[in-house]
């Protein structure tokens, strides 16, 4: 048996139980095998200094989009994986609308096969619906190793069926994803209804649609006992019922895309069809809202939403722009800048994409633990990073290009092994 | 034995709900059922104590064989039986059931024998016409003597059904045969389990008196007998579960599944049976665990004793 990896000087960072302190870090047998200040590497380890770089355990991503399978598109799965290890993620839960639908078990059975050579861990959430009123196979999708369900962004209209549907899924225990929009006050819009996208002539939706979608699924979950995930919350009005939700006692969690963490409407004001998104960009208040929701744990989880367009789809008018933006390696970035500038504590952004998302889908990684996975991610948080300027794995087009960020991703780390690190570290 | 040694005159004018029975109603149809069963396995079935009077079968539903069940056993008892059936182009006129129901009174049958798709067509026939009336099945609401003959095949395989533990797998939400059956093992205190996808049991099914169970494993577990129920195509058109192979992957009964039970176990269905659905072909096919054609044979049986009680025409009138 070859040595291990002893990390040195870096400054320990795990969410779930709130270190954050200089120290060594050794992994054996694809294992964190000793954490803690002063621990001396075996003879024939492999050592690598940190230098202060942050050590935290990779990131858990459970919602992006991939192209494939059943199409093609700007990037492939690899690309894509690429990508998710260049960006500090271990774990991607890729979401049920990657390609044509992860709507049967055999395109879990397909992921399963793919994670097989993937460095990283792959996973796809299951499909909840093949089509109106139609149900996907839940139940044989959950046994092939989907994580989650989740409507993929499509909202369920039919209430009827939606409720047999969180009926179902219940005794599988599974939390399902849902959209938290109302159908018809979302349905077409391309912004958030603000005096802003007024003048600018913009379709657009007021916040209240999600109010109105978390009150429905709200309601939904009492009455079926299912888990509800509300995926990708990025309102204010949203988040005040999400909150009456979970003083209701309901199994409920909720999610948060990263780029409207980091932007709002005024940054699609130029009507530049890069910030063409969905859900759209809000205003500042719901995205300061948002923030505090992450950092008081009001929402669990931040995702990627990463969705590679195509370039002719994004080369259009912001109406007709295909929404959606490459955003696997904006996540380090996007979480130190947002330190930097005082806005969302490190910790509190780090844990939304590691050990919450773990407990959430009861995955054992995502913690800085003895025993526990080596998935780990070695960051600069100071480090300058105008995104993209360097070159990125995915050639999706991105929100983030451009932009003046901080914080870049040294080396991630998945089951004791390196799978991406930065040209000249630990070389 | 006849009714008579019980001092106890059956005293239902129809039979519209399993849940108005008693203990010793049961007695009472079982123990003629027995004698029936056991006439009808000779080459001398006929036992006219149903002489002279008139059975009409209204099925506004689709049925062959609850249908048939009812005729022979009419037939056997001697009774005149005219059908009417959903095929049949009377009952499509756009008559009012109320009308249907007082043209047929008018040609003086004694008993009326009701399978309609609205919960309580049954006692709607029997109160608008004063004629003693069978619940055939009346939506998802009752059965009645589908539970009869389920509860009797279950005692001549069980011996006494009280303490055992019996599951209903499938969907329950739309059963008249597992409404009616919990009201039979209720009354004689089996341990009933109810199983099937959330989608398909009922939000208050704890309340019935049953435990609930999504996950088939743990349900059969310890089990003296699974009644399987039919599976309707039109549950996954209706988006209530995703498809046949998945129903069959979870909720399937076979061999396996059904080792987790107790060792006797026998298996029930109501029939007609989708195999490779709700029921594995072999474990169907298989006689030491299968009774479902014993269940066959005892809804003639039990039908006949059903029918005879009704008439006023139980064991002791026949016997000199």
């Amino acid at each position: 048996m070859s040595g291990g990896i002893f990390i040195s000087g870096a400054r320990l960072i795990d969410p779930a139980s709130g270190r954050d302190a200089q120290g060594d870090l050794r992994i054996e047998n694809g294992v964190i095998d000793a954490i803690g200040p002063g621990l001396s590497p075996d003879a024939d380890d492999q050592v690598i200094e940190a230098d202060g770089a942050v050590l935290g355990p990779a990131l858990i991503d459970i919602g992006a989009r991939a192209a494939e399978p059943g199409r093609s598109g700007i990037e492939n799965l690899d690309t894509t994986i690429r990508a998710a290890a260049a960006g500090g993620v271990g774990t991607l839960v890729l979401s049920s609308s990657s390609g044509a639908g992860l709507t049967r078990p055999e395109d879990i059975d397909w992921i399963s096969y793919r994670a097989l050579q993937a460095p990283i861990r792959l996973l796809g959430a299951a499909r909840t619906h093949t089509g109106a009123g139609e149900m996907a196979e839940i139940g044989l999708m959950l046994r092939a190793g989907a994580p989650l369900v989740s409507d993929g962004g499509e909202l369920i209209a039919d209430t009827r069926f939606l409720r047999n549907l969180l009926s179902y899924a219940s005794a599988f225990d599974a939390w399902v994803g849902l959209t938290a929009e109302d159908l018809h006050l979302s349905d077409g819009t391309v912004a958030h209804e603000s005096a802003m996208a007024v003048r600018l002539g913009l379709s657009a939706r007021p916040g209240i649609s999600q109010r109105l979608g978390v009150e429905r699924l709200a309601a939904l979950a009492e009455l079926t006992g299912a888990r509800i995930l509300f995926e990708r919350l990025t309102t204010a009005d949203g988040l005040d019922a999400m909150k009456a939700a979970r003083k209701r006692g309901l199994d409920v969690a909720a999610s948060a895309p990263l780029t409207h963490l980091l932007f709002n409407e005024v940054d699609m004001g130029g009507l530049d069809p890069a910030y063409r998104l969905d859900p759209p960009l809000r205003s500042e208040s719901d995205r300061q809202a948002l923030l505090t929701a992450i950092a008081d744990g009001l929402i669990d989880v931040i995702v990627s939403d990463h969705t590679p367009v195509a370039l002719e789809a994004k080369a259009n008018p912001f109406s007709d722009a295909a929404p959606g933006s490459s955003s696997l390696e904006a996540l380090i970035p996007v979480l130190c800048t947002l330190d930097a500038d005082g806005q969302l504590p490190l910790t509190a952004g780090l844990k939304a994409l590691t050990s919450n998302p773990a407990e959430l889908l009861g995955l054992p990684q995502g913690r800085l633990e003895e025993g526990a996975p080596a998935d780990l991610v070695l960051f600069d948080p100071q480090a300058p990073n105008v995104y993209g300027k360097d070159g990125l794995e995915s050639p999706a087009p991105s929100a983030f290009s451009g932009r003046r960020l901080q914080g870049r991703v040294l080396m991630s780390v998945v089951d004791g092994a390196m799978v991406s690190s930065r040209p000249g570290f630990a070389e | 034995m006849g009714q008579g040694e019980y001092s106890y005159t059956f005293p239902h004018r129809g039979l519209i709900a399993a849940s108005a029975l008693n203990r010793v109603d049961l007695e009472l149809v079982f123990d003629s059922a027995r004698a029936h069963l056991a006439r009808n396995r000779t080459d001398d079935k006929k036992h006219p104590s149903l002489k002279g009077l008139t059975v009409i079968n209204l099925f506004f539903e689709a049925s062959t064989r609850t249908l048939a069940s009812f005729e022979i056993a009419a037939k056997r008892l001697g009774a005149d039986v005219v059908n009417f059936s959903a095929g049949n182009a009377s009952l499509k006129k756009g008559e009012s059931l109320a009308d249907t129901a007082n043209t047929l009174a008018a040609m003086q049958p004694d008993l009326l024998v009701v399978r309609h798709q609205s919960p309580g067509a049954a006692d709607f026939f029997q109160r608008t016409t004063g004629i003693s009336t069978i619940n055939a099945g009346d939506g998802a609401n009752e059965h009645p003597t589908q539970a009869l003959l389920d509860l009797f095949t279950l005692s001549e395989h069980l011996g006494d059904v009280g303490g055992k533990r019996i599951a209903i797998v499938g969907d329950i939400l739309h059963s008249r045969v597992a409404r009616s059956n919990v009201a039979l093992l209720s009354l004689m205190n089996a341990d009933i389990r109810l199983c099937g996808p959330a989608s398909l049991l009922p939000a208050d099914a704890d309340r019935w008196g049953a435990s609930v169970f999504h996950s088939v494993e743990a349900a059969i577990e310890g089990c003296d007998a699974v009644m399987v129920l039919r599976l309707q195509r039109e549950r996954m058109s209706a988006g209530l579960i995703p498809s046949a192979r998945e129903y069959a992957a979870i909720y399937g009964l076979d061999h396996t599944r059904l080792s987790l039970a107790n060792q006797d176990c026998i298996v029930m269905h109501p029939g007609p049976m989708n195999r490779g659905i709700e029921i594995n072909s072999a474990l169907a096919d298989d006689t030491d665990i299968s009774v479902i054609l014993d269940q066959v044979e005892a809804g003639v049986a039990v039908r006949m004793a059903v029918l005879e009680l009704l008439a006023g025409r139980g064991m002791q009138e026949m016997v000199p």
